[in-house]
């Protein structure tokens, strides 16, 4: 599916990239559909893409064991996921079900990094956003944590 | 001339009806024998002959003077008396007390309120405010988390104002059940979802110590300055007027200095989300 540029700039995380940055970036994404009970991957699974939640619904969890999943919440449209795929070892830290029909943008995480690596500027700011996404999904699972505790 | 109004002394109010919210929470219809007005986030202190009394910040309009509502979640002793009581019955007040929300400073500005819990009661109140400016306010934004999809108050009132112009709520819980298929995860995941102009945005935060410790942070984080971050803090006022000292956090009395404070005037103050 060809990806449009207003598909990008509807998106937080891509707010302050430039035009051009945009461009990059479309040109190693691609939309991708899910239907309910779709897994786009489990924990554990070597990713090769990141995304972000464009339309539907999704459910993020962990497994203890197999038959075992442990629902931890949902993602917002918008929202930026399975960053493992940019970081060694790729291995995903948990799974991430369709509940609804559902659309993604996946980014290519491999030409994502060359372009890390070739452009600094670009490489800073998409580090900081993804370091952001990363330190309030923790965040947000040690609120989780504490109100469970309660509960 | 001396004023031997006796300060302590509360007004009658006769209990008109009672709204069962969730199975802890009740919302108290109250008809004062006295005129009684207040300011959206002041507090009063409601009580009952021979039993106690407790502080709530009204969860009604402050523009209506003629009935008051209290939410009241059955959490000791007085509550739970409160939680057996009748329609026809007596109940005192006192107040309003301390400093409510800054209305006006909210005009011309978008407005992100995040909730959780019972949090929702004084919010409700400022919704209602509000709603009566929405003309002066670009937008407000309501963030709210419950626990249950059964705990979560005031159903109707999401509804509602998700048909009102200028106004977008949003609800989590943290642990669904099988009706429900909206978002689940803690009050702070919702900011995800949201779109603000921070530059010309407040915001408020209002519910247990550690949503407000987390919101707070999270609101830091997305860029708010300290100072356009209210505060409501609930702690254990007593006498309302700053003498007994049982709410004093740090330099302030929470009674009469709050209970709204900008996260600028507390951040300094030790153990400000116990």
């Amino acid at each position: 599916m060809k990806l449009e540029l207003d598909v990008l700039k509807k998106i937080r995380f891509f707010d302050d990239y430039s035009e051009k940055q945009l461009e990059t970036i479309a040109g190693m994404s691609s939309i991708k559909e899910f239907k309910v009970k779709d897994i786009l991957f489990e924990q554990y699974d070597e990713l090769t893409d990141v995304y972000v939640l464009l339309e539907g619904c999704l459910s993020l969890g962990i497994s203890l064991a197999k038959e075992k999943r442990i629902h931890l919440g949902t993602l917002e449209e918008g929202q930026l996921f399975s960053w493992s795929a940019v970081f060694s070892p790729h291995i995903s830290t948990a799974w991430v079900m369709a509940t609804c029909p559902t659309k993604v943008l996946a980014i290519d995480a491999r030409k994502l990094n060359l372009e890390i690596e070739k452009d600094c500027g670009f490489g800073l700011k998409t580090m900081t956003k993804i370091a952001q996404t990363i330190s309030h999904r923790l965040s947000d699972t040690r609120f989780q944590l504490m109100n469970q505790l309660t509960l | 001339m001396l004023n031997n109004k006796n300060i302590y002394k509360p007004i009658r109010a006769k209990l008109t009806d009672i709204i069962d919210e969730s199975s802890f929470i009740k919302t108290f219809v109250l008809i004062p024998e006295e005129e009684f007005s207040f300011k959206t986030g002041q507090f009063i202190e409601l009580s009952v002959d021979g039993i106690g009394e407790a502080p709530f910040t009204p969860s009604s309009s402050p523009l209506v003077t003629e009935q008051l509502e209290v939410t009241v979640m059955k959490t000791g002793y007085v509550t739970e008396y409160m939680h057996m009581m009748k329609p026809g019955e007596y109940m005192g007040i006192r107040g309003p007390y301390g400093r409510g929300y800054p209305v006006e400073k909210f005009f011309g500005k978008e407005v992100l309120i995040l909730g959780g819990g019972c949090g929702l009661a004084p919010i409700r109140s400022l919704l209602y405010a509000l709603e009566a400016v929405k003309d002066k306010l670009v937008k407000v934004i309501l963030c709210y988390g419950s626990k249950t999809p059964a705990d979560c108050i005031y159903k109707p009132l999401f509804d509602r104002l998700n048909r009102t112009d200028k106004f977008e709520t949003y609800r989590t819980v943290d642990k669904a059940d099988e009706g429900w298929d909206g978002s689940v995860g803690v009050a702070t995941s919702l900011l995800n979802k949201i779109r603000i102009n921070i530059r010309n945005a407040i915001a408020v935060v209002c519910g247990p110590p550690i949503m407000m410790k987390f919101g707070t942070i999270r609101l830091l984080e997305m860029g708010y300055p300290e100072h356009d971050i209210y505060l409501s803090m609930e702690k254990n006022m007593s006498c309302g007027l700053g003498k007994c000292g049982h709410c004093m956090m740090g330099e302030f009395f929470v009674c009469k200095d709050g209970p709204v404070f900008t996260y600028s005037e507390l951040k300094s103050t030790p153990d400000i989300w116990k």
